[in-house]
């Protein structure tokens, strides 16, 4: 009981109200390699952040870590105000809040596009069938996909499979959106339309953490740039700065090499 | 996708066709496909001389060798089917038929489905059937020479005497006529299509339909000959006869039935209520024909009345309420000291018993032991009323079957007879493969969870089942549920010997299907788990909804194969006594010398029940197909 009132204190002492997520020193293992060398980051409420880094260095690993789909050895992952431990109802409440977008889609091949929509909406929401479909469409008209509803995935092209699996996640009025790296599985001419619906979300006010490489959209819709190397960040700041006036070597090699 | 600059592909839009391929004139065909090069040619004459010849042999085994005498099959069909179930009560065995007709003349026209056939390929079957019937009998030998009683005549050096090839041809004017019509029927469609022949398709079940209607008025024309045992015992042999009034009747009835159900169904299609009753229907057709099947014409319905229904009532309303009661998520500890009390009065049951102390049905003991383990299970099932109502619901089906089974079991007597010595031939066939099947699924699909639990008191469990089971030859789990069984089982309690058995199938083919499930697990992607979990989906939701749908569709071939092989293996019950079809066929028949001497006429029987066997698994085969077809498996 001890250790829960200890963080309870110091959640209030340190979150600001408008924070999001905090993370404090998290560190993560796969077997020997250490991906996550001390991550510390706070994102606010309403803020869009774009996690820019080469690969492999443990940019997805840490918003994986957000939603517990890695589960992280050391320090600590406050979402919302609740902090993530193996308590299964904190997990379970922290995912239907937290909504991810996944480089591959990972829609549900057996279901329809509706379906697919609606399925989290109903068993975990408890809405209705018809409210969830009614909400379902509404996305689906959001996403500019309204007439794909009652197909399946599989019929659906590249780019708009991902516009479906973010209508997927939004049904569940995720207060933060993570994006795994989504375009990065896309033919070229499909990237903008599913940049498109992410800067229209951010534009709505929605948290969003972006793992891409897209450095258009990072330049233009990102409140606040973290650049990752080796699993630590390395800078962090506006896209002018991080773009402009970077001051770590790291950053300007990166650059350099991406630009 | 001819233009490659689109970036959303129309799925919607009708496709061009592409154009229509002319079909090549026969001898154009033949030069393409059979001997479009010197090697090619040599395979075609050598292969079609050896599919000749082992026809010929073929033919010539089965008609006009004196060898064989189809009347040993003919005569013993009841045998063969029902074993030595009661003449007089065979209105149960069509009665259960029927249900089970009208149930898939239902399905078929609630869920439309089944494939087409193109008139072309419709008219190149009859063609086919023709020409092979009319080549088969003129490739019989001439026919064998009776004496008056039917015995065929031999020279001095046993040979048989025939006729000569060319005079026996006259007698075969039927086979001729039968081939003539099939081809006539054949190239009249042909003729009349024209070159729509391969644009006009037919559906398979109106096909089906049309093709079992012929056979079964052929019934009531040709005269395949009446033969058998009344049920006074005396016998019939009448080869110049129409079948049995009382085969072709039920038959017949049970063929128009179909048809008018069928038609009502599709009037009913698309109604959901009409759907889950026969959904439920079919769920529950195996029990209900078991039980008419198999209850005692004077079953004591007083006692089923007075005593099983009203305990079947008390266990299910006070078992759920307290069960619901437990479940609530505000009953803490006090619900774990109920669930510890309720195992306590258990135990006692059986304790009491022991002393004589409170004399007790059995059934009401296992029933304080089943509420017992659903009480340990409760806190499980606190996250919500529709959780809560589901694992009350859980509780009335568990208990009802299983006192359903007591029930049944433990009934004075079937039908004057011992269930395991009335139920044989082919329906015991089916009774096993059905019970089977359906007990061994669900069973399968849970051990190939639990192999795959991150449990670890449940994997274990589950894989060394699995591994022991499939280590072991199933005539020895047989041998064991057949011998061993009945001595585990508490006093007071009997299995017939059929039950426990049929236990011995359920988890022999369990033990594979889990297998071959798990294959169907591992090949759902790591990104589909995430995506579920990442939705917020706890582990049993993420199970039922997105893991299980996936992987039993790709695993249906070899679930199918299991089903098919758990189908023939019941045959194996031969050697343990059970008089199952191939028991009958391979050594009742062959011993049989009253009323008629069938002595040695053991081959017959292998090909019959064979077709019968093929004709099953040929289904289940067929149909696996349309269903990986309509679950688009190999295609995500």
């Amino acid at each position: 009981m001890s250790s829960t009132d200890a963080t309870v204190a110091i959640s209030e002492e340190m979150a600001a109200r408008d924070d999001m997520i905090v993370c404090q020193n998290v560190d993560k293992w796969y077997g020997d390699f250490q991906a996550l060398k001390g991550v510390s980051a706070t994102v606010k409420e309403k803020e869009v952040v774009v996690v820019l880094g080469p690969s492999g260095s443990g940019k997805s690993t840490w918003i994986r870590c957000i939603n517990r789909l890695e589960v992280h050895q050391g320090g600590t992952i406050m979402v919302d105000g609740v902090e993530l431990t193996n308590d299964l109802r904190n997990i379970e409440k922290i995912r239907s809040e937290v909504g991810m977008v996944f480089q591959q889609f990972n829609l549900f091949p057996h279901l329809t596009v509706l379906e697919n929509i609606t399925l989290a909406p109903i068993w975990v929401r408890k809405k209705p069938r018809p409210d969830a479909e009614a909400l379902g469409m509404q996305l689906l008209e959001r996403v500019g996909i309204p007439e794909q509803a009652e197909k399946f995935p599989g019929q659906l092209s590249g780019g708009q499979q991902q516009r479906v699996a973010i209508a997927r996640s939004l049904a569940m009025e995720p207060r933060v959106m993570l994006f795994d790296e989504p375009t990065s599985a896309l033919d070229p001419e499909m990237i903008k339309e599913v940049l498109d619906v992410m800067k229209d979300l951010a534009l709505g006010g929605m948290t969003m953490i972006v793992v891409t490489h897209e450095m258009g959209f990072a330049r233009e819709v990102a409140d606040r740039i973290i650049f990752m190397e080796s699993g630590e960040i390395v800078e962090t700041g506006t896209p002018e700065h991080f773009f402009t006036a970077p001051e770590e070597d790291r950053t300007k090699l990166f650059l350099s090499q991406i630009l | 996708m001819t233009d490659i600059t689109t970036s959303e592909p129309e799925v919607s839009d009708q496709p061009a066709l592409p154009p229509e391929e002319p079909s090549l004139p026969i001898g154009e065909w033949t030069r393409k496909n059979l001997f479009s090069s010197p090697g090619n040619a040599i395979l075609t004459v050598v292969f079609s001389v050896l599919v000749l010849a082992a026809f010929r042999v073929l033919v010539n085994f089965m008609f006009e060798n004196p060898e064989r005498d189809w009347v040993s099959i003919k005569f013993n069909m009841r045998l063969l089917f029902a074993h030595a179930y009661p003449v007089s009560q065979f209105s149960r065995v069509w009665a259960s038929l029927g249900m089970v007709v009208g149930l898939g003349a239902l399905s078929l026209a609630l869920w439309p489905g089944g494939g087409v056939k193109s008139i072309k390929r419709i008219s190149t079957s009859l063609m086919s059937a023709g020409g092979i019937i009319a080549l088969g009998t003129l490739m019989v030998n001439g026919a064998l020479s009776r004496d008056d009683a039917g015995e065929v005549l031999f020279t001095e050096d046993f040979e048989a005497i025939r006729d000569s090839w060319a005079s026996s041809l006259g007698g075969r004017g039927s086979w001729f006529l039968l081939a003539a019509l099939l081809f006539g029927a054949g190239l009249a469609l042909w003729v009349k299509f024209g070159d729509q022949r391969r644009s006009v398709f037919v559906p398979t079940v109106r096909l089906l339909y049309v093709t079992v209607g012929l056979l079964i008025a052929s019934l009531w024309v040709v005269k395949y000959g009446h033969y058998g045992v009344r049920g006074d015992g005396t016998f019939v042999i009448k080869p110049d006869s129409l079948v049995a009034f009382s085969t072709r009747m039920p038959l017949t009835v049970l063929f128009v039935l179909a048809g008018l159900i069928y038609l009502v169904g599709v009037r009913l299609r698309g109604v959901d209520a009409v759907k889950i009753a026969v959904t439920a229907g079919w769920a529950l057709s195996p029990f209900i024909a078991f039980w008419v099947i198999l209850r005692d014409p004077d079953i004591d319905y007083t006692h089923v009345f007075n005593t099983d229904l009203p305990m079947f009532v008390a266990f299910a309303v006070f078992g759920g309420a307290l069960l619901y009661a437990l479940s609530s998520p505000k009953i803490g500890e006090l619900g774990r000291l109920i669930a510890m009390a309720m195992v306590g009065v258990a135990g006692f049951t059986f304790v009491s018993a022991f002393f004589g102390w409170i004399s007790m049905l059995q059934k009401a003991r296992l029933s304080f032991v089943a509420l017992a383990v659903f009480a340990l299970m409760a806190n499980n099932f606190t996250r919500d009323l529709r959780t809560r109502r589901n694992f009350v619901i859980a509780w009335v089906v568990a208990i009802g079957v299983m006192h359903y089974f007591i029930t049944i079991m433990n009934s004075a007597s079937t039908l004057e007879l011992r269930s395991d010595t009335i139920v044989g031939g082919f329906v015991f066939t089916i009774f096993a493969a059905v019970f089977g099947l359906m007990f061994s699924f669900p069973l399968g699909v849970l051990l190939a969870l639990a192999r795959t639990s991150t449990l670890p008191i449940f994997r274990l469990l589950a894989t060394w089942f699995i591994e022991f089971v499939r280590g072991v030859p199933f005539i020895t789990v047989l041998f064991f549920f057949d011998i061993m069984l009945p001595l585990f089982l508490p006093e007071g309690m009997e299995a017939p010997g059929m039950a426990a058995t049929v236990l011995g199938l359920v988890l022999f083919s369990a033990a594979y299907l889990a297998e071959n499930v798990r294959g169907g697990l591992q090949s759902v992607r790591r990104g589909q788990f995430e995506a579920a979990d990442a939705l917020g989906l706890t582990t049993p939701q993420r199970t039922m909804f997105i893991v299980l749908p996936q992987s039993l569709r790709v695993s249906i071939p070899p679930l199918v194969g299991q089903a098919i092989a758990t189908y023939k293996e019941t045959s194996l019950f031969a050697i343990i006594g059970v008089f199952d079809f191939l028991r009958i066929a391979n050594s009742v028949i062959p011993n049989q010398s009253t009323p008629v001497n069938f002595v040695g006429h053991k081959l017959e029987g292998l090909l019959f029940i064979s077709l019968v066997y093929w004709l099953g698994t040929f289904t289940m085969s067929k149909y696996s197909q349309s269903l990986e077809k309509k679950l688009g498996v190999g295609d995500r």
